[in-house]
């Protein structure tokens, strides 16, 4: 459902994305873990088509983003880590504005905005400008956005930020019915403990590369750990010591 | 519709109809400021409009050449002013606007996107030349008492001229973007066009064209005249469009010139959508790497700073401003043209030769230097509404360092003031001082220029500094977006009243008084002496009460803030 095939981003004499190829099939949670400046949000921007990459290919759906953007992105919800919303438009105005780019509107589209204000409780809210809403508010209504038009492939990057324990709980929680549905999901996030929990199988990349993959009982076999945690296993395959993940 | 590209555009329409509909305090007030300024000027320009072409009618043939020409020239003039502002907007709009990263994640279709980037482009960039032509034309117009024909011809003709130099200038954005990311593209932008701003202004004024208004140069009005006649100017769409204007004007038409500006806006709307097909992702692209920082090593500046007998916080805020200032191109370069214009400013009295008038000169210079003395309180006012008034609002999102240490508002906005005080003292009394003395006026009028253009500075900065804090636009993208903001408006205008109070109101009755009396000879009375004294007293009071007034008032907002 993604796939991503020797994909490179080079910024200059910088190659922050270094051939990375990964697939993630309809129904799996798929894990994308690295330390921070790996190239995560790169990779993931070059899946979502924000940013052109400087070799490789991403389909979505059976679709090449290269050489049919329009039907690879219509497969796609993006939820980007720093989200754009139109801080003067009312959470109502901006799921109709996102459900015109994707060519759905009408009464199934007022239907469906109906369906996730309630599933995201922000039903109370809809007539309210988005400036008014707190972070975890507008971390619902991008979420609502993503998931209005039925994607068949959901990319995400740290969809936990800024979240309370029950609006994460309640993320987790459709997370699961959509890839049960057959969404094919890639989640970008540093909270090991939320990897752990929901994602099939994950990657690691470190430095642009993919190190590591598979699901958690490979990696701890990869990394030779008996430890039950995701940290300690994240840590030491990317080489990193645990002070370098804490902020002293 | 969802297909249409203009249902990109909605939420720029649902965002004014919700700020419309959900009015917020000052609203009303700040129409009524921007409107009346607005509508005061294009009335200014309607009635100079109308009464010079009103004029030319009694020149029959010559006053048909007249208006033929400008026409010709006010195009052309606006055709280089449209296209060098599409090229800044559509940096803005087709590669750093927010809502890109929304738009370019959606299944849109290329086409539809630059056409909808484009729309607001023409609308960002053409707006302000569509607002002057329109009493421009309106005037004309009406003066040549012109048949209906000629508004739907201008109508015609403007559309398409706008569109030109927008679609050039897009192109060119799309290729700069692809050679160098996005915001070093608009750095060099911003500097070019103020290094060609300096340059215009200052070559302008260093040909002289007052030699023009004496009869000896007779010959020159012609050769000037002839040399407005380039070869080059009917290839332009300036010229057709200002073609199919007169022709309109005199109750004819131009479907020569009009078929030439419409074919060729079409053409260059193809083009630029040509290229934007080809070149935009990559530019995109582009657009997203990090620009190089410059003067990342300023040790000398932290150096001189330490030497200053400051407080360590004031010290330190002092060097953050300086570094963030000079680092931004956009800011410093301003500088230049501030430089420039103050050197024209400083020449115009180099010039001036009020000696021609030899019974007046004494009272025509002592007159213009109070006039000097109100322009120099001006040129500060608009220097501290671009530099000290954004002050507070530049922290940004970066403020809540600022309330989370243990500085003080008042000593935060304090050090603000001082920041803009000393630099702006400078000019200030540098343009006063240097003005007065090129001007020949009395002694005691120089010492007394020098003397209030101190205090002047003082409450302009002072007020600036503190009405910025009241009206702080902390998530304005620039500088110039919180310099034009409502209480930057509010700010010009009661600058602009205290400057007629104090040196209209306060200055001008004592100084005249004083130099009639060493004039002829005569003493001062007792009593004349005390109410010229008072004079002086309240405007140096004014001055310190407007000052430290609306800086009391700027620290109370910013404890407001919670």
């Amino acid at each position: 459902m993604i796939r991503v095939d020797g994909l490179v981003k080079e910024f200059g004499g910088f190659r922050a994305v270094d051939d990375v190829s990964l697939e993630v099939p309809p129904g799996e949670i798929h894990g994308f873990l690295g330390p921070n400046g790996a190239g995560k949000t790169t990779t993931i921007r070059m899946i979502a088509g924000l940013l052109q990459p400087t070799r490789g290919r991403v389909e979505i759906a059976g679709h090449d983003l290269q050489r049919e953007p329009e039907a690879a992105k219509r497969s796609l919800g993006f939820i980007p880590d720093r989200p754009f919303l139109y801080e003067k438009l009312t959470a109502a105005e901006y799921l109709r504005f996102h459900g015109g780019l994707f060519g759905f509107d009408g009464e199934p589209a007022r239907e469906r905005a109906r369906e996730l204000f309630e599933l995201f409780e922000l039903t109370r809210w809809k007539d309210e400008l988005v400036e008014s809403f707190s972070h975890g508010m507008k971390q619902r209504l991008v979420m609502c956005a993503a998931f209005l038009h039925r994607p068949r492939a959901v990319v995400v990057d740290e969809p936990m930020v800024g979240l309370d324990p029950r609006g994460a709980r309640l993320i987790k929680d459709i997370f699961r019915i959509q890839s049960g549905k057959g969404v094919a999901i890639l989640m970008s996030t540093h909270t090991l403990e939320v990897a752990q929990e929901m994602c099939d199988r994950i990657s690691i990349i470190l430095r642009g590369r993919i190190i590591a993959r598979g699901t958690v009982d490979d990696l701890r076999r990869l990394a030779d750990s008996e430890d039950a945690g995701l940290t300690p296993v994240f840590l030491k395959l990317t080489g990193g010591s645990a002070y370098q993940e804490i902020d002293l | 519709m969802t297909s249409a590209f203009p249902f990109l555009l909605l939420p720029t329409v649902w965002a004014a109809r919700n700020r419309a509909r959900r009015r917020e305090r000052g609203d009303a007030l700040r129409v009524g400021i921007f409107g009346g300024v607005g509508f005061a000027v294009s009335v200014a320009i309607f009635a100079i409009v109308f009464w010079l072409t009103w004029q030319l009618l009694d020149y029959e043939e010559l006053g048909d050449y007249l208006v033929r020409l400008g026409l010709s020239w006010l195009f052309l003039t606006f055709l280089s002013f449209v296209a060098f502002s599409a090229v800044v907007t559509s940096l803005s709009t087709f590669f750093l606007s927010e809502d890109l990263r929304l738009l370019l994640a959606a299944p849109v279709p290329a086409a539809r996107l630059f056409h909808s980037r484009f729309a607001r482009t023409l609308g960002q960039s053409g707006w302000m030349v569509v607002a002057f032509l329109l009493p421009v034309l309106l005037a004309v117009g009406l003066a040549r008492c012109a048949p209906l024909g000629y508004y739907a011809t201008a109508l015609a003709t403007v559309v398409p001229f706008v569109m030109i130099p927008t679609a050039a200038g897009s192109v060119v954005t799309l290729v700069l973007v692809n050679v160098f990311p996005a915001r070093r593209a608009r750095d060099i932008l911003m500097l070019m066009g103020l290094l060609f701003a300096v340059a215009i202004v200052v070559l302008l004024r260093f040909l002289r064209p007052e030699r023009l208004l004496s009869v000896q140069s007779l010959p020159d009005v012609t050769a000037f005249f002839a040399t407005l006649q380039s070869p080059v100017t009917p290839l332009l769409p300036s010229f057709w469009a200002g073609e199919s204007l007169f022709a309109a004007l005199r109750g004819g038409a131009d479907p020569l010139h009009l078929g030439a500006l419409w074919t060729t806006a079409l053409a260059f709307v193809v083009l630029a959508r040509a290229a934007y097909g080809r070149l935009y992702l990559a530019g995109w692209s582009k657009a997203q790497e990090a620009r190089k920082a410059r003067f990342t090593r300023l040790l000398f500046l932290e150096g001189a700073v330490r030497r200053l007998p400051l407080p360590l916080a004031s010290r330190a805020l002092l060097v953050k401003d300086a570094k963030v200032f000079l680092r931004d191109t956009t800011q410093w370069s301003q500088l230049l043209l501030l430089v420039a214009l103050a050197l024209v400013y400083v020449y115009n009295f180099r010039v001036l030769d009020l000696d021609r008038l030899p019974y007046m000169s004494g009272v025509i210079k002592n007159a213009y230097a109070f006039v000097n003395l109100a322009m120099a309180a001006f040129v500060t006012s608009a220097v501290a509404v671009r530099f000290v008034f954004p002050a507070v609002s530049a922290e940004g999102a970066s403020f809540w360092i600022v309330r989370t240490s243990p500085v003080g508002l008042r000593s935060f906005l304090w050090s603000k003031f001082w920041t803009g005080y000393v630099p702006i003292l400078v000019l200030s009394v540098g343009l006063t001082v240097v003005s007065t003395r090129l001007l020949g006026v009395s002694p005691f009028l120089q010492a007394l220029n020098a003397v209030a253009i101190v205090f002047m500075t003082l409450a302009l900065v002072g007020l600036a500094a503190g009405m910025g804090a009241e009206h702080p636009r902390f998530d304005a993208e620039n500088v110039t977006q919180v310099a034009g903001s409502y209480g930057g408006v509010a700010f010009m205008v009661i600058a602009v009243l205290y400057i007629l109070v104090t040196v209209f109101g306060l200055l001008v009755w004592p100084a005249s008084t004083w130099l009639w009396h060493e004039h002829h000879g005569i003493p001062l009375s007792p009593r004349r002496q005390l109410l010229m004294g008072l004079c002086f007293a309240a405007a140096a009071a004014l001055s310190v009460a407007v000052s430290w007034l609306s800086m009391r008032r700027g620290v109370r907002a910013l404890e407001r803030l919670g």
